[in-house]
């Protein structure tokens, strides 16, 4: 099983008291960037595109304990940037886990073997290691030689002190599916909990008639990759959004599933688009106008099948159908019969 | 780690950097305000004092009785809030981060200038302690 029980539970409870209590749009994940500087300048990233002056900027422990507070969501994703370059990061993360959230430490592992000390294990605390694929796709999609190397050596060296490890992966639509399936092949002999896996976002400033046809690669090359699964295969996402991807179910975004804070505050509506920033979570949750997201209401959004914006549809589908639920049981406790 | 790769568009022709913007109108000058903001450089905002403000505009309030900008300066810690009535003009002074960024235009270039880039943000990391 990827995921520890206890995480399961929490999560549940979580989502069914959230329905109990009627509340219709309640977060899962908070994405908490403390910084936007990297180690790594990958081509195209958006994250890192900005003056220096903006680059330096971090959030404070306190700040980043406040919005996992306000927020509330039981897991907390920590992208960034690079977040192991915050000089206080371990501080920040011991403060989460003493809020008892379970913590996606995302980081392209270059510093993380130097800065494991730093970490005590614990169920709360993933390591999710930002692999692209083999070594040559990896290198090439990180602009740099040597990489997949030190994030191996990094993984092992994680294992072995007894953290939790999963990668996260990010697909375009030149990805090779057989290389891909044996890149899951290498990170399961590795040892690592599960896989996250997402197709790359693909927005164009400009509208083009492509659109459909790009999600429509996606489904092509997600069934590829993801139909008969190995049986050692581990995904650390839900089963219903691996099916999304494989055009086997249809969801409309869920953006405020996976907010996100960073130093210009709580960012409208999602972790991809900037449409403003409100200061508050409250502020963010009442004066974001949700309804106008989604791939078939906001041209920003035709492309988009990111699991920041599906993964909480997929949840929602498995918390509020029978179908969904039944779906995810079999997959869960059959995942090959995909 | 970020699902970004794409987006941005790579074109040089189309940035802004150098360019400046004197609204003379409401809609002119929300205009120009929506181009700062979806901007990844600093501008150089003027306001009707005569003030010259240079930061990284991200953040604008429309609605209301008084929209706002929001800006980090360049050169001080805070945020500065200037309301829209204020403003003079708009210029794209700094560098835009994104042009030319794209994964297309990393992958047309020839080795050995991917090469030159590859050790000059190595470089620049090291310098900072960041590898
Ligand atoms: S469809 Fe994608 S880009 Fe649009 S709001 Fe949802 S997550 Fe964001
Ligand atoms: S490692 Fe992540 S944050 Fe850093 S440049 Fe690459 S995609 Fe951007």
């Amino acid at each position: 099983m990827a995921v520890p029980v206890s995480q399961m539970l929490t999560v549940t409870k979580y989502v069914l008291m959230q329905r109990l209590k009627g509340v219709a749009r309640y977060p899962l994940v908070l994405m908490l960037e403390p910084l936007f500087r990297c180690n790594l300048a990958c081509a195209g990233c958006g994250k890192i595109q900005y003056p220096d002056h903006v680059l330096d900027k971090r959030l404070t422990p306190e700040q980043c304990w406040a919005a996992a507070e306000e927020c509330g969501a039981p897991i907390v994703s920590i992208p960034g940037g690079e977040p192991l370059i915050h000089p206080e990061i371990a501080k920040i993360v011991e403060g989460l886990v003493a809020q008892q959230r379970y913590v996606y430490l995302c980081t392209n592992a270059i510093l993380l073997e130097r800065k494991l000390d730093e970490y005590k294990p614990s169920k709360f605390l993933t390591f999710s290691i930002h692999m692209d694929g083999l070594r040559d796709e990896h290198d090439l999609a990180v602009c740099r030689d040597g990489v997949y190397d030190v994030a191996v050596k990094a993984i092992k060296a994680a294992l072995k002190r007894g953290h939790r490890v999963t990668t996260n992966t990010t697909l375009f639509d030149d990805a090779n599916p057989e290389r891909v399936r044996k890149f899951f092949d290498e990170m399961m002999a590795l040892g690592v909990e599960g896989m996250m896996i997402s197709p790359g976002y693909s927005y164009q400033k400009a509208p083009d008639q492509q659109h459909f046809l790009k999600r429509a690669r996606t489904r092509e090359l997600f069934t590829r990759i993801l139909s008969k699964p190995k049986a050692g295969w581990q995904f650390n996402q839900s089963p219903l959004f691996l099916d999304f991807l494989m055009g086997r179910r249809e969801y409309h975004c869920t953006p405020w599933g996976n907010p996100t804070y960073n130093v210009f505050g709580w960012q409208k509506p999602c972790y991809l688009l900037q449409e403003g920033y409100a200061k508050t979570f409250r502020e963010l949750m009442e004066t974001t106008a949700w309804d106008e997201y989604g791939s078939t209401k906001n041209e920003k959004c035709a492309d988009c099948m990111v699991h920041c914006g599906y993964e909480a549809s997929a949840v929602q589908d498995t918390f509020g159908t029978v179908s969904g639920f039944s779906r995810t049981v079999k997959l869960t406790l059959l995942p090959t019969s995909r | 780690m970020t699902d970004t790769k794409n987006h941005s568009d790579g074109d040089r022709s189309g940035s802004l950097e150098g360019r400046r913007f004197l609204p003379a109108s409401p809609s002119e000058l929300v205009e120009a305000i929506e181009l700062a903001f979806d901007y990844r450089g600093d501008v150089t905002i003027e306001l009707t004092s005569g003030e010259r403000l240079e930061g990284y505009v991200f953040n604008r309030n429309t609605g209301g009785p008084a929209p706002a900008v929001e800006l980090f300066p360049t050169v001080d810690p805070g945020v500065r809030h200037i309301l829209y009535s204020d403003i003079r003009s708009i210029a794209f002074t700094g560098e835009d981060t994104a042009t030319g960024r794209s994964w297309e235009a990393w992958v047309a270039k020839k080795d050995s200038e991917r090469r030159a880039e590859i050790e000059r943000i190595a470089a620049d990391a090291k310098a900072r302690g960041h590898l």
